[in-house]
């Protein structure tokens, strides 16, 4: 045993006996640094941007006028750009809830089977996940140049080039092309998710199935997919989640543009105080995709602990 | 669970199943197209701005071209940006995980006074999304004088990353059982220890697959960089790659190397640690 100064030990023994007190001070002095970090940089900005959102300020002047309603009239009245921010952001979060989910589904449910090198594509539909989105956005983008990129230069390849659209550059597309890089980002994430989901189907359920002469099809509806509910719900918010966080694959490709085409509430929130420097419209557009997020995030939490209990009880 | 079940068949079949073969070749083909951007990216950071122009997307380099890269290096400052994105990493992830570590043990191991109450706050903050919340941040930061320093990013990224990372260490604590812990709680030893010398160390797996995500995850940081880092000298990479697009946006070779530059650091982290980030990441979303 190495002899240790009597002090050092004798210290927590005594505060130990001292009774809860002191294990509660211990757990404070563990819990503080996490919790006030989290307070003062994750919760205490969130409060500000509703109280900003009813105030008058450019970022950096000491007076900070309170003015009512007047952002939120603002925006909802004499801001064009809040309507397409809005309205892209409901189509972005729409096809996002929809396809990455449905191509992970499917990518899943293939490579759950016994196939040669599965665990290799596997690798290969996730890598994308792990690549910075602003990397992801600046790939694509030199991907669409209308010269050099790869889209352009295939079309030309197979007598196309009469067809080559600007696909960033024309207003009418260039929301989906930049979708199309985010498809291509974050439907691995659904995969893995869903394969993690499937290792939970019973194989013997499956096998008895089939043995009754299930149809492939038939075991699919019948078996699989309601034992994926959960995985789905959860799949499929956490898309939903992520797609109204979408800035920097937008900010990386088009910054909006253009004409505001492919302008989303995320990205016009930082666009209105960071560069139009009016903190309180900014703010005021930003409320309305909490509010919107906090919407989903709430009933979400509620519905997992009650799932989680519920499982803990028939476990 | 297929593990055991010899390729191409189905479970509980020793027969070569058809579709199975017709499904895999869809794969490899899907598999193809899903690699091919990154292949497109590598290739032409290897060109010359002639092969860019001349030859076809996906031909070969005529003659590899590494000077792409030195160029990129020295007019994108990466040298600095390359060092400034690993101090930043290398600070935030293991003080963050240390952090969080100690709350969740804090939480799950001493009944503290509303325990439950901050637990359901910080699981809240799990899908908090930050990028609606860039102006304030930028304002908070700048009130304490922060702007342009790694302390004014380094903070903001612990509060949103402490969260998950207390939510599943919440888990896994609370399921370690009473024994352990009494054991040393009647020898007199204090929490701080038992936390240490116990949890710690039996939590290792799970610490392991958080730093991978977060690693991952702070690499790649963009938005609140954005709104923190104002001075280039301090920018992370996410940030020199952007500036970069900007200024030398039609120089595709560089840019393509700068590109490379930026993705590298994650996808090998990635690769080597492949189990560990899907078990991080699935953790959280799908229990039991």
């Amino acid at each position: 045993m190495v002899v240790v100064p009597s002090d050092t030990i004798v210290l927590p023994r005594r505060s130990w006996r001292d009774g809860l007190t002191s294990a509660q001070a211990q757990g404070w002095i563990l819990l503080a640094p996490a919790l006030a970090i989290y307070a003062g940089f994750a919760l205490y900005p969130m409060i500000e941007v509703f109280v900003l959102s009813f105030q008058k300020w450019n970022g950096l002047s000491p007076a900070r006028e309170f003015v009512g309603f007047a952002n939120y009239i603002f925006i909802f009245r004499d801001d064009p750009v809040f309507w397409m921010a809005l309205g892209n952001t409901v189509i972005w979060t729409a096809l996002a809830i929809v396809i990455p989910p449905i191509l992970g589904f499917l990518l899943a449910l293939a490579l759950n089977q016994a196939l040669p090198g599965r665990n290799a594509l596997r690798a290969v539909f996730y890598l994308p996940v792990v690549i910075a989105p602003i990397a992801v956005a600046t790939m694509w983008k030199w991907m669409y140049d209308p010269f050099f990129g790869l889209f352009s230069t295939l079309l030309t390849d197979i007598g196309f080039q009469s067809f080559i659209p600007d696909w960033l550059g024309n207003r009418r597309i260039a929301l989906y092309s930049i979708f199309a890089g985010y498809v291509w980002q974050h439907a691995g994430f659904s995969m893995v998710l869903f394969l993690a989901g499937l290792q939970g189907v019973s194989d013997s359920l499956v096998e008895a199935a089939r043995m009754d002469g299930a149809s492939r099809f038939q075991v699919l509806r019948y078996v699989i997919l309601p034992a994926l509910r959960t995985t789905t719900t959860v799949v499929v918010v956490l898309s939903l989640i992520q797609s109204l966080r979408a800035f920097d694959i937008v900010y990386g490709m088009t910054l909006g543009g253009p004409a505001q085409s492919t302008q989303m509430l995320a990205l016009w929130a930082f666009t209105q105080s960071m560069q139009i420097h009016d903190f309180g419209r900014g703010a005021a557009v930003a409320v309305v995709l909490l509010l919107m997020t906090i919407a989903v995030i709430i009933p979400y939490l509620l519905w997992r602990a009650r799932n989680d209990k519920a499982q803990g009880r028939s476990a | 669970m297929s593990a055991a079940t010899a390729p191409f068949r189905q479970m509980g079949s020793d027969r070569i199943d058809p579709l199975l073969v017709v499904l895999w070749i869809v794969l490899i083909v899907l598999a193809l197209i899903w690699i091919a951007p990154a292949v497109f990216i590598v290739s032409t950071s290897l060109k010359s701005t002639q092969d860019v122009m001349g030859g076809g997307a996906f031909a070969p380099p005529t003659k590899v071209y590494w000077q792409n890269y030195a160029s990129a290096w020295e007019r994108g400052r990466f040298s600095t940006t390359f060092l400034n994105s690993v101090i930043v990493t290398f600070v935030k992830v293991p003080i963050g995980l240390a952090f969080s570590a100690m709350a969740a043990y804090a939480l799950s191991r001493i009944k503290l006074p509303y325990g439950k109450g901050f637990l359901a706050l910080f699981v809240f903050g799990t899908m908090l999304p930050f990028q609606v919340m860039l102006a304030p941040l930028f304002s908070v930061v700048n009130g304490i004088g922060a702007i342009n320093t790694f302390i004014g990013l380094w903070l903001p990224y612990i509060a949103f990353g402490v969260p998950y990372q207390v939510f599943i260490l919440h888990g896994f604590f609370k399921e370690v059982p009473e024994e352990l812990s009494e054991a040393a709680i009647v020898d007199g030893a204090s929490h701080f220890t038992i936390f240490r010398q116990v949890f710690l160390p039996i939590s290792l797996p799970v610490l392991a697959a958080l730093f991978i995500l977060d690693f991952v995850a702070t690499w790649n940081e963009f938005a609140m960089a954005l709104v923190i880092l104002l001075n280039n000298r301090n920018w992370t990479l996410p940030l020199a790659l952007m500036g970069f697009q900007g200024e030398f946006g039609s120089d595709y070779g560089p840019l393509n190397a700068a590109i490379v530059t930026t993705v590298v650091p994650a996808v090998v982290v990635y690769l080597i640690f492949q189990r560990y980030f899907v078990g991080g990441l699935t953790a959280g979303a799908v229990k039991g």
